[in-house]
């Protein structure tokens, strides 16, 4: 154990954690929303989020045609092409979630197929996207192009302040913010809301379900999108098997933070991201899914609805 | 009745037989063909391996060939990945084309540890281009491939102490940081081979063992600046070291970033995103540049035949492996147990001219010399001997 690194290196690993976890909370909304209205796993989220980070790496070298191994850009070029390739990620991202709805979901739950069929054949698109990719790319991890300059806004109590990683941090907060009032607050995040609570009734009321539905994975795939963004961003590669941990890291911040619920996405993200960059540091990195994973069952068996599921209950999606 | 018309048939058919053997034994003899594999990773993630050293086996084949030889050599590739899981799928199917008569592999040592199953019941001899893992041929390993088992290279035993003293030659106080990415070839490097060296060497002031494609560094690199190390070495293969050294960089770590033959390949560069990050950083490889030991007309040859203009790293290495298979072929050793047999105790020529022979647990008896490779300017230069 290496307790030395946390008096020197204390508040570095807990910026790169908060930027690490916002990431993973990012993900788990796919998750989360999926399961507050349909009670079941998204297992396909994790390839949506590969595709995603595809797709930034695509629009970045063959449309923007920027080479890999150049400088970074400045300027308005920066912020046009940072802001091309997030919309880009995010509306790759919900089509692909709708696709896999549509295709995974809905003609099985319109024929009342049984509710582990929609699990096996969202994992079945999962592979077919894996595998999919694996051939596209010959299997080989592809490096994307730096857009950004590592440059930081300064050094405070040996935390560096890099501008990829503040953006990791600042955006999924206004998105978290964003998404959080248009659950609470729009007539659409109502409707998602009361399908949680019960479909029957939500149906009674007049709410379309499908409509809901639909909309839910494409809230999912827009946020999953963003994630991919920041991943490309600032880890500048990809590789087709990308989706197997970040789903892995996802779906455990989802049930650590309460899953089916927006909020507890967001602190299990962050409690997820926090810990394995404090485990990696003290323990040393082959003890960080160990101890990750004994923490979640040690909370689970304290806390069965999650770290912070009982306390936000009223945003449950 | 029945009875007279069975013994028809089957006169018949023996006759049929006869004639078509005889029609064809001179055919088969002149077009008789046998088959070597090569396995290792033509895809995935350490492709650059492969792909860099098969057109070493491919131009020694493709030599032989021309010579116009009674028995031809047909080259199968075996596309392993790198990966022991992937190995062990396609081994059995290696091991069941029963024209195959020897392995030019395999490229990885995890991929060894798992073809040995299937290989080791068919007879089928081994001649690794870069499988280094020093278990491999260890006679107290449970692991070793013992009897088929045999490789062209030094093990890690040599590599790892080069290792250490290469990346550090020139540093007055030299504070290594240790990683490993966890695999069958990364982890023993490090623990076994380059630790000992740079206890004697300098300082270790931390380690750390981080699973393999593992995208976020940073806290890996927190604890190399809180260490104050100026030496980081990895085991492991480029796809991680790309990511990692970029990251190192990115949060202002200018020592010295070395690694072994898993991280030299053509690929590095690219996988560390240019060659401003790159720049430095030293590697080593039981091998030495092919293009260094050839003449500019064989030089010309090899591209023709390859369609590579620079040979890789360890084209000279599959060079030589696939010559020991050459070898017995010429010398009429056309099935799996001759074959092995020939192996076994035969004297075979290196691509740099050299005599060996392969002691009982097949390493080399003259072991390779360890080179040592620095980055400069985005190409991979040839150094020294680490």
């Amino acid at each position: 154990m290496n307790f030395s690194v946390l008096t020197s290196q204390f508040w570095s690993l807990a910026f790169q954690g908060l930027a690490l976890g916002l990431i993973y909370s990012l993900v788990s909304l796919g998750y989360t929303m999926v399961y507050g209205v349909l009670r079941l796993i998204n297992f396909a989220n994790s390839e949506v989020f590969m595709v995603g980070t595809f797709s930034v790496l695509y629009l970045q070298v063959y449309i923007l045609r920027i080479p890999i191994g150049d400088p970074a850009l400045h300027g308005i070029k920066l912020i046009a092409y940072l802001a091309l390739s997030l919309i880009g990620s995010m509306i790759v991202c919900a089509l692909l979630a709708i696709v896999v709805e549509l295709v995974a979901y809905r003609r099985l739950r319109a024929r009342g197929a049984n509710r582990l069929a929609s699990l096996i054949s969202a994992i079945g698109v999962s592979i077919a996207l894996l595998e999919g990719f694996s051939m596209i790319t010959g299997a080989r991890g592809k490096i994307a192009p730096r857009l950004l300059d590592k440059w930081s806004f300064g050094e405070v109590a040996g935390a560096n302040f890099r501008i990829d990683q503040v953006m990791a941090i600042v955006m999924p907060i206004i998105i978290f913010f964003l998404l959080d009032q248009f659950v609470t607050k729009s007539r659409l995040g109502k409707s998602i809301r009361a399908v949680s609570m019960s479909e029957e009734n939500s149906k009674l009321m007049g709410i379309d379900i499908n409509r809901v539905i639909t909309l839910t994975f494409c809230i999912g795939g827009l946020t999953t999108g963003a994630a991919a963004f920041l991943y490309t961003t600032v880890y500048e590669n990809t590789v087709f098997n990308v989706g197997f941990n970040m789903g892995i890291a996802a779906f455990t911040a989802a049930v650590l933070g309460g899953i089916g619920n927006l909020r507890g996405a967001f602190y299990g993200g962050l409690a997820l991201g926090m810990l394995e960059q404090f485990a990696s540091a003290v323990l040393g990195s082959q003890w960080k899914s160990i101890t990750v994973f004994v923490v979640l069952v040690v909370i689970l068996l304290v806390k069965p609805n999650g770290l912070f599921g009982e306390a936000v209950q009223q945003t449950r999606t | 009745m029945n009875k007279k018309i069975i013994s028809g048939f089957a006169i018949a058919a023996a006759a049929t037989l006869a004639l078509g053997a005889v029609a064809t034994a001179p055919a088969n003899a002149a077009t008789k063909t046998v088959k070597l594999a090569y396995q290792g990773p033509l895809t995935g993630g350490a492709a650059a391996l492969g792909q860099d050293q098969i057109p070493g086996a491919i131009w020694a084949i493709d030599q032989y060939n021309r010579t116009n030889p009674a028995v031809k050599i047909e080259l199968v590739k075996a596309d392993a990945q790198c990966d022991g899981t992937v190995a062990a799928n396609i081994a059995p199917g290696v091991a069941a084309d029963k024209a195959i008569i020897g392995v030019i592999g395999t490229a990885c040592s995890g991929e060894a540890r798992n073809s040995f199953p299937a290989y080791k019941a068919a007879g089928l001899t081994m001649v690794a281009p870069s499988a280094s893992a020093v278990d491999l041929t260890d006679r107290k390993s449970k692991a070793n491939g013992f009897p088929i088992f045999h490789r062209v290279v030094a093990n890690d035993s040599f590599q790892g102490p080069a290792l250490a003293r290469y990346a550090a030659s020139g540093v007055a106080s030299p504070k290594y940081y240790l990683v490993d990415d966890q695999s069958p070839y990364g982890a023993p490097l490090i623990k076994v081979d380059v630790t000992p060296t740079a206890k004697k060497n300098g300082t270790i002031v931390g380690t750390d063992s981080v699973a393999q494609k593992t995208a976020d560094w940073s806290s890996v690199v927190a604890k190399i600046k809180a260490s104050g190390a100026n030496i980081v070495i990895f085991g492991g293969y480029d796809y991680d070291a790309g990511p990692f050294v970029k990251a190192l960089r990115a949060g202002g770590y200018t020592g010295i970033f070395g690694g072994g033959d898993g991280i030299n390949t053509s690929d590095f560069v690219k996988l560390a995103g240019g060659k401003t990050i790159a720049e430095g950083v030293r590697m080593t490889a039981a091998s030495v540049p092919l293009a260094t030991l050839l003449k500019p007309d064989q030089l010309a040859d090899f591209t023709k035949v390859t369609g590579v203009k620079v040979p890789g790293l360890y084209a000279e290495t599959a060079w030589t492996a696939a010559n020991v298979f050459i070898q017995c072929i010429k010398a009429g050793k056309l099935t799996r147990p001759a074959i092995q047999v020939c192996v076994n105790s035969g004297s075979f020529t290196a691509a740099d001219g050299s005599k060996f022979k392969f002691d009982r647990y097949g390493d080399p008896t003259t072991a390779a010399a360890v080179g040592g490779w620095v980055v400069k300017d985005g190409e991979i230069i040839y150094d020294k001997v680490a």
